[in-house]
C-alpha cells in the first residue's frame, strides 16, 4: 500500500516538474539575451530623465488607460514613418518602467507628439475631443482640469525609480515637489534649478493656462508634450 | 571568456534547436510506446462513467 | 454549506478570516490618512472576510458532519463556482459590450472619471478572463481532478480558500480599476499587493490539486488533468515573473515595474500570449477532453494525440510571444524567433481541435440534437479557426497589417467568444444537472437559444471587427499618386463607425445569450425537488445512460 502511493505521488510530481521544465525553456531562451541587450543597440548619454511633473503625468496617463487606444511605438514601416515620424528606438524607452508601447491604435501613435500641437490645444482636446476634433471617439477627460495634483509624495516615487534603474540623484528626489510645481509656473524662484537638474530643454509653462494651481491637466500636458523629445538618438546629428 | 550579447543569442539558437527535436522525440515516442497503449485505451475509457463514487 | 465541514475546518476558517479581516484593518490603516486607494481595498478585504465569516458563523455550530460524506464527491465549491462564473459572465459582458458602444458613441456614459473608457476596459477583459473564465476553470477542475481520480478532495476547507480568495484577488483587481489602480501591463493590471495575494491562492490552489492526484485509483493520470496542471504551474511563473514591481511605498497602491523598456516590452508579451496560451487555451482544453468525450459517451478520437497536443502546446506557445513585437525595437531575431514557433504552434492546436471533431465523428445526430454537445462542437470549431489565424497574423507581412488595428479584436474574441465561452456553456450544460441531480436541464430549448445567440452574437462580431480591422490597416497604409499618405488617421476613425456599431450589437446579442443561459441554469436549480425525488436512482446521471 505504502509503495504504490509512493510511486503514484512521484508521477504527478514528475509531471509538474516536466511541465515546469518544458515551458520555462521558451521564455529563457528567448528573454536572457535582452538582458544584455545594452551591448548592441544606441547609446545616447545625453538621455533625458521625465521630470516629477512628467512622471506624474505618465501615471495619469497609465491611470486613465490611456494606453488602451493610444501605442507608443512606431514600427519600421515606410507608412508609420511617415505619418508618425522617425520609428522608436529601444533606448528611447529605457527609462520607461513600465513600458507603454500599446497594443492597438483606436487613436493615433502618441511616441511623439510632443511639440506636434500647443498645449492650449491639448487643454482643450482632453477637456473635449470633440470641441476640437469633431468626429472624434476619445473619451473626456474634463476632471483632469478641476482636480489638482498629488505632488507630496513625488520624492518617494522617483525614488522607487531609481530603485529599479533610473538614475535619479539625491537633488532630484529631495527636490521633486517643488521641480514639479515650478515646471507648471514659469518665473518660479526655483525654475534655474529644475533646469539645472533636468537639463536646458525642460519645458516650464503653465500646461493648463491655469497658472494658479498644478493640477493633474499640467502633469498629462507636460508628459504628451515631452513624449519623443528626451532622447535625440532618432536626430543624425553626424556626431 | 565573458557572455556577451552574441554568444547568448547563438546559445539560444543553437540550444533551443537542439531542444526542439529531444522534445518531439520524447513526446512522440512516449506516446506511441506500445506498452502504453492498453493504458491510454483504458483512460479513455474510464472517464465515461466516473459519476458513482470515490474508490476509498 | 458550512454544515458539511467538519469541527476543525470550521476553526481554520475562521481563523483564516480573521487574519484577513486584520490585513485588510492594516491596508486600510496604512492608507488612510493620504487618500490612496489602497485604503478602499482594505476596507474590500474586511467587508469580504466579514461577509464569509457571517455565513460561517451562522453554521458554526451545526452538529459535525458524518462520516458517510468520505463516501461521495465534495461538490459544494463547485456549484458555487459555476454561480459565481456566470455572475462574472454578466458583468463582463455588461461591461465590454457598454465600452463598445463608447467607440460608436462616445459620449454615452456618465461624466465620472471610473466611467470612462480606459477605466472599464480592463474591468471588462479582467472580468470575463479572470472572473468568468478563472472560475469556470477552478469550478471545473475541482470536479475533473475528483472524477478522474476517483477520489474525494482531499479536505473541505482548501477548496474554499481557493475558490474564494481567487475572487477576492478578482474584485481588488476590477474594483481598483474603476479607482485608477492599475499597472498598466494588459491582462496583469492589478497592483502589487493583489498580485502577492494571488500568489498564496495559487500555491493553495497546486498543493490541492497535487494532493488530490495523490489519492487517485489509477496510476495514470487522465489527460485532462495535465493541461489544468499545465494552466496552474505555467501562469504561477508567468504571473511571478511579470509582476515583478517596486511599490512606491508599503502604503499606497503605486509600483513601477522592474523591467524597462524593451526588456519589459518583451517580458509582458511573453506573459500576454502565454495568459492567453496557458489560461485561456490549455485549462480549457483540459475541460473538453473530459466534457466532450463524457457529453459525447465516446471516448476521445485519439488519447496519443491528445499527449503529442499537450507537450507541443507547453513547449511551443512560450516562444511566441515577441510575435506581438513584430518591426518593434524588439531585435529581429527574437521576432523571428516569435513568428516560426507562431507557425508551428498550429500543429499541437490542430490536433487538439481534431481530436474533439474525430470524437464526434459517427455522433453526428447527437450533436444535431444536443445544443450542449454541438456548444463543444462549436467551440473546437473556432479553436481550429482561431489558432489558425492567430499562427497567420504572427507572420511578419501580415502581421504589419493586422497589428494595432481592430483585426486583433476580431482574433481575440474569435478564440474567446468562438473556444472559451462554448466550451465553458457546453461544460456547465453538461455538469449543472449531473451536480444538483436533475434529469436535465430545466429548459432544453433555452439551451438551444443559448447556442443560437452565441453563435450569431460571435459571427457578427468577428465579421464585423475583421472587416474593420482590415480596412483600418489597409487605409493607414495607402499612398496616393503624388506619394503622400491618402488619409488622415481621422479619416480611418470615421470609417469604422458602421463596423463599431455592428460589433457592439453583436456584443449584445451575446449578453443576451448567456442571460438566457443564467435563467435556465437558475430554474435548473431551483427545479422543484418532486422532480429530482421521483427520480430515485440519483447517482447515476441519466446522461450516461444509453442515449436512445
Ligand atoms: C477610446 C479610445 C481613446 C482613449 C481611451 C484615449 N484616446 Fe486619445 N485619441 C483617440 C482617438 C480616436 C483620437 C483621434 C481623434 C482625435 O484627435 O481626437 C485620439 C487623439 C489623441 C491625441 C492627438 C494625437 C494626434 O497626433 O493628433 C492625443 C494627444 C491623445 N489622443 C491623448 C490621449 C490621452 C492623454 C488619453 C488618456 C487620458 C487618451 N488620448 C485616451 C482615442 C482615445
Amino acid at each position: 500500500m505504502f509503495k504504490t502511493h509512493y510511486r503514484i505521488e512521484r508521477k504527478s510530481i514528475t509531471l509538474a516538474i516536466a511541465i515546469i521544465v518544458v515551458a520555462s525553456i521558451g521564455g529563457l531562451m528567448e528573454i536572457a539575451p535582452l538582458f544584455t541587450i545594452d551591448e548592441t543597440v544606441e547609446h545616447d548619454p545625453n538621455m533625458r530623465l521625465y521630470t516629477p511633473l512628467e512622471l506624474a503625468g505618465r501615471n495619469i496617463y497609465i491611470r486613465e488607460g490611456c494606453y488602451a487606444c493610444h501605442s507608443q511605438m512606431i514600427r519600421t514601416l515606410q507608412d508609420e514613418v511617415d505619418r508618425y515620424g522617425p520609428y522608436s528606438l529601444a533606448v528611447e524607452s529605457k527609462y520607461d518602467h513600465p513600458m507603454l508601447w500599446g497594443s492597438k491604435r483606436t487613436g493615433p501613435d502618441l511616441a511623439r507628439v510632443g511639440g506636434k500641437y500647443s498645449d492650449q490645444w491639448h487643454t482643450a482636446h482632453l477637456n473635449n475631443p470633440r470641441d476640437v476634433v469633431p468626429q472624434s471617439i476619445m473619451p473626456r477627460y474634463d476632471w483632469l482640469s478641476q482636480t489638482e495634483l498629488r505632488t507630496q509624495d513625488l520624492g518617494d516615487h522617483l525614488r522607487a525609480q531609481r530603485t529599479v534603474g533610473v538614475p535619479y540623484t539625491d537633488a532630484m528626489i529631495a527636490n521633486a515637489r517643488a521641480d514639479a510645481i515650478a515646471q507648471a509656473s514659469p518665473g518660479d524662484a526655483d525654475e534655474e534649478a529644475l533646469a539645472n537638474r533636468y537639463g536646458k530643454a525642460t519645458q516650464i509653462r503653465t500646461f493648463d493656462g491655469d497658472p494658479r494651481t498644478v493640477s493633474e491637466m499640467d502633469a498629462i500636458v507636460a508628459y504628451l508634450q515631452v513624449l519623443g523629445k528626451l532622447s535625440d538618438a532618432t536626430q543624425p546629428k553626424g556626431k | 571568456m565573458s557572455i556577451d550579447h552574441n554568444l547568448l543569442v547563438a546559445v539560444s539558437k543553437s540550444v533551443g534547436l537542439f531542444y526542439l527535436i529531444a522534445m518531439a522525440a520524447t513526446a512522440l515516442v512516449y506516446s506511441c510506446w506500445p506498452a502504453n497503449r492498453e493504458r491510454f485505451n483504458k483512460a479513455a475509457r474510464d472517464i465515461i462513467d466516473d459519476e458513482d463514487a470515490p474508490w476509498q | 454549506m458550512v454544515s458539511n465541514l467538519t469541527v476543525g475546518e470550521r476553526q481554520g476558517a475562521l481563523a483564516i478570516l480573521i487574519v484577513l479581516t486584520l490585513c485588510g484593518l492594516v491596508m486600510a490603516a496604512a492608507a488612510a490618512g493620504h487618500g490612496d486607494p489602497m485604503e478602499m481595498h482594505g476596507y474590500l478585504v474586511m467587508l469580504f472576510s466579514l461577509g464569509v465569516m457571517a455565513i460561517l458563523l451562522r453554521g458554526f455550530l451545526a452538529p459535525p458532519p458524518s462520516e458517510a460524506r468520505l463516501a461521495s464527491y465534495y461538490d459544494d465549491p463547485i456549484k458555487v463556482g459555476i454561480i459565481i462564473a456566470m455572475i462574472w459572465a454578466v458583468f463582463g459582458m455588461i461591461i465590454g459590450d457598454w465600452v463598445a458602444w463608447l467607440l460608436a458613441y462616445p459620449d454615452a456614459t456618465f461624466d465620472a472619471a471610473w466611467a470612462s473608457f480606459g477605466r472599464m476596459r480592463p474591468a471588462h477583459t479582467s472580468g470575463v478572463i479572470f472572473g468568468f473564465g478563472g472560475n469556470a476553470l477552478i469550478a471545473t477542475s475541482f470536479h475533473v481532478m475528483q472524477r478522474t481520480s476517483r477520489a474525494r478532495l482531499p479536505d473541505q476547507l482548501s477548496p474554499w480558500f481557493v475558490l474564494l480568495g481567487y475572487n477576492l484577488f478578482c474584485l481588488i483587481g476590477i474594483s481598483g480599476y474603476f479607482m485608477g489602480v492599475t499597472q498598466s501591463k494588459e491582462y496583469a493590471e492589478p497592483e502589487w499587493y493583489a498580485d502577492i495575494w494571488l500568489v498564496v491562492v495559487w500555491v493553495a490552489y497546486f498543493i490541492l490539486y497535487m494532493r488530490t492526484l495523490a489519492r487517485r485509483k489509477e496510476p495514470h493520470i487522465y489527460v485532462a488533468n495535465w493541461y489544468y496542471l499545465a494552466f496552474i504551474l505555467v501562469v504561477a511563473i508567468l504571473h511571478i515573473v511579470n509582476n515583478l514591481a517596486v511599490p512606491v511605498s508599503f502604503a499606497g497602491a503605486k509600483s513601477y515595474s522592474l523591467f524597462a523598456g524593451v526588456q519589459d516590452a518583451m517580458t509582458q508579451w511573453w506573459y500576454g500570449h502565454n495568459a492567453v496560451a496557458f489560461f485561456l487555451t490549455a485549462g480549457f482544453l483540459g475541460m473538453m477532453y473530459y466534457y466532450l468525450p463524457k457529453r459525447a459517451q465516446r471516448p476521445i478520437y485519439s488519447y496519443r494525440m491528445s499527449i503529442v497536443g499537450f507537450w507541443g502546446i507547453t513547449f511551443f506557445y512560450m516562444w511566441a510571444g515577441s510575435h506581438h513585437l513584430h518591426y518593434t525595437a524588439l531585435p529581429e531575431w527574437v521576432q523571428t524567433l516569435g513568428m516560426t514557433f507562431s507557425l508551428m504552434l498550429l500543429v499541437p492546436s490542430w490536433i487538439a481541435a481534431a481530436n474533439a471533431l474525430l470524437t464526434l465523428n459517427g455522433a453526428w445526430d447527437r450533436v444535431r440534437d444536443d445544443a450542449t454537445l454541438r456548444f463543444m462542437m462549436m467551440a473546437a470549431v473556432f479553436y481550429g479557426l482561431s489558432t489558425f489565424e492567430g499562427s497567420f497574423m504572427a507572420i511578419r507581412p501580415v502581421n504589419a497589417l493586422s497589428h494595432y488595428t481592430d483585426w486583433t479584436i476580431a482574433h481575440v474574441h474569435a478564440g474567446v467568444l468562438g473556444w472559451v465561452s462554448l466550451i465553458v456553456f457546453g461544460s456547465f450544460y453538461a455538469l449543472i444537472p449531473w451536480l444538483w441531480k436533475r434529469e436535465r436541464m430545466y429548459s432544453p430549448t433555452l439551451v438551444e437559444v443559448h447556442f443560437w445567440l452565441a453563435l450569431s452574437g460571435t459571427l457578427v462580431y468577428v465579421f464585423s471587427m475583421w472587416n474593420s480591422g482590415i480596412i483600418q490597416g489597409l487605409m493607414w497604409r495607402t499612398y496616393n499618386d503624388s506619394g503622400t499618405l491618402t488619409y488622415s488617421f481621422l479619416d480611418s476613425v470615421v470609417a469604422m463607425h458602421p463596423y463599431y456599431v455592428a460589433r457592439a450589437i453583436g456584443g449584445l446579442l451575446f449578453l443576451s445569450g448567456t442571460l438566457v443561459g443564467c435563467y435556465n441554469m437558475w430554474r435548473t436549480i431551483r427545479w422543484s425537488s418532486a422532480i429530482s425525488a421521483a427520480a430515485p436512482d440519483e447517482l447515476a446521471p441519466p446522461e450516461l445512460l444509453p442515449a436512445e
